[in-house]
């Protein structure tokens, strides 16, 4: 190795060293190279909820539908996030869990008349538009598929988690992996559709 | 697109556009009408265009250098034979709203190196910011200069806290560094599309229109689905006789229909009413 080329070497990754502590590596959530369940980099963040809200239990175990809650998704671009009265509508009248400690908290907020600061889960750029009506339309209502599933596709299993942490990379790349298949028009044809394939249905 | 999508779409990728009934058996394809007798140049549709599309106030001095963002002007004609008294005579000014033609041969989208404007299936020529480099060459290929370039880091300067909340939440706040052009107020289709296949059927007339369309105070512009034979546009394009896919449109005294630049092939879906005078042009 001559003189100048190992000059150059102590310039390169002089230039790497300062190049990685300017430019930030972007990153979608989660850490480097964590991947979500179905391969795509990054998984989300853990997001910690000023109450730990149970999915597990409600949709779990309760099996109760996930659009008693999220009230919106079926009818509007956002799915909603539940109002505190939704919540006391059933929980004044559960006597069995009043006094553990997530219901308690849950009833401090009540008596405050305080909404419940919940944090962002799944969140989208802002030139992106995202219509969950048109999801739920197409795959729950028409196709009549579990709702567990269909909610899925996007979510994970938020059934088996207590708060929900994006497991699905929510990228162009893997939105358009499933608007390229071909999803059976409903369940009585062999007919197949696509997903939207023009850049102003969901860039805005 | 992937492979599977050009070989299935490859008939349709094939044929040179715009062919004849190329919307027929579509759902949508949007066009507009623009009445220039009733046209008064009041500039309430580039208002409006400034409220719903988060257009930027550049000010005096950006606007004398020509960086001004209105999607939609108002360009203003003297008749050529009309007495000029002083430099700005009391009457006999044409009014023309100028807003982006939505070709269906657009020039700005064959030029663009890194394809962020494209052809939706519903006939709009459509801006991906994202994709924007800044090349502006759509800009210079564009004969009705209607796109805009972002030369500055506008919206600070723009909309200062809390003139922020006035944003539509539905459109882009675009930074330095783009371009961007009149959409058609793509929201507004996009939501009426949403709803309308929910209930499973199509966008009807009347229900969706854009800003400009809507502010208009005298309905000089009329917007629609000319798709559909039944909405008020497609009736009026074929009251004019105006083909969208003809290059040259019949000339007859009583017929006021015309587009702009037809001669270069780029096949607007915007029709301007007057009659045209000089038949030799």
């Amino acid at each position: 190795m001559t003189v100048r080329m190992k000059i150059m070497l102590v310039w390169l990754s002089l230039l790497m060293i300062c190049g990685s502590a300017i430019a930030e590596p972007f990153v979608q959530g989660g850490a480097i190279g964590s991947q979500t369940d179905d391969g795509f980099n990054a998984l989300g963040p853990v997001v910690e909820q000023p109450i730990e809200f149970p999915h597990n239990t409600h949709a779990g175990q309760m099996g109760i539908n996930c659009m008693y809650c999220h009230t919106y998704a079926r009818r509007s671009a956002v799915s909603g996030i539940p109002r505190l009265d939704k919540c006391m509508g059933c929980h004044k009248l559960i006597e069995s869990v009043k006094d553990k400690p997530r219901i308690k908290k849950l009833f401090e907020y009540w008596e405050k008349k305080q909404a419940i600061p919940w944090k962002k889960v799944h969140d989208l750029p802002d030139f992106v538009r995202f219509n969950h009506e048109r999801h739920i339309q197409r795959f729950y209502f028409r196709e009549d598929r579990p709702v567990r599933e269909v909610c899925g596709y996007c979510h994970g299993d938020v059934a088996s988690m207590t708060t929900a942490r994006r497991v699905k990379a929510l990228s162009m790349g893997w939105c358009v992996s499933c608007h390229q298949k071909d999803h059976l028009e409903n369940v009585s044809t062999t007919k197949t559709s696509n997903g939207p394939n023009d850049c102003w249905q969901c860039h805005k | 697109m992937s492979l599977s999508n050009l070989i299935k779409n490859w008939s349709t990728l094939r044929v040179k556009r715009p062919y004849e009934d190329q919307y027929k058996d579509k759902d949508y394809k949007w066009a507009m009408v623009i009445d220039l007798d009733t046209c008064t140049g009041c500039n309430a549709c580039t208002t409006a265009c400034y409220a719903e599309n988060n257009l930027p106030v550049v000010g005096k001095e950006f606007f004398g250098k020509g960086q001004a963002m209105h999607w939609i002007r108002i360009e203003r004609y003297w008749g050529e034979n009309e007495e000029m008294e002083g430099k700005f005579p009391d009457r006999g000014a044409q009014f023309l709203p100028m807003l982006c033609q939505q070709c269906e041969a657009a020039p700005c989208e064959v030029v663009c190196p890194v394809g962020a404007t494209h052809h939706t299936p519903d006939g709009l020529n459509s801006q991906v910011y994202n994709r924007c480099v800044g090349s502006r060459y759509c800009s210079a290929n564009c004969p009705y200069k209607v796109r805009y370039f972002n030369w500055w880091q506008y919206p600070e300067r723009a909309w200062p806290n809390p003139l922020e909340q006035q944003l539509n939440p539905d459109v882009t706040v675009r930074s330095k560094g783009v371009m961007e052009k009149c959409t058609f107020c793509v929201q507004r289709l996009t939501e009426a599309k949403n709803r309308a296949r929910t209930e499973g059927r199509r966008v009807a007339d009347g229900e969706v229109t854009t800003a400009c369309a809507q502010a208009c105070p005298t309905s000089a512009i009329t917007f629609g689905n000319l798709a559909d034979d039944k909405s008020e546009v497609a009736r009026i394009w074929a009251r004019q006789k105006v083909d969208l896919a003809k290059d040259k449109q019949d000339k007859e005294e009583d017929l006021r229909g015309y587009r702009i630049f037809e001669d270069l092939r780029t096949y607007p879906s915007i029709v301007y009413m007057e009659r045209v005078r000089n038949f030799e042009a």
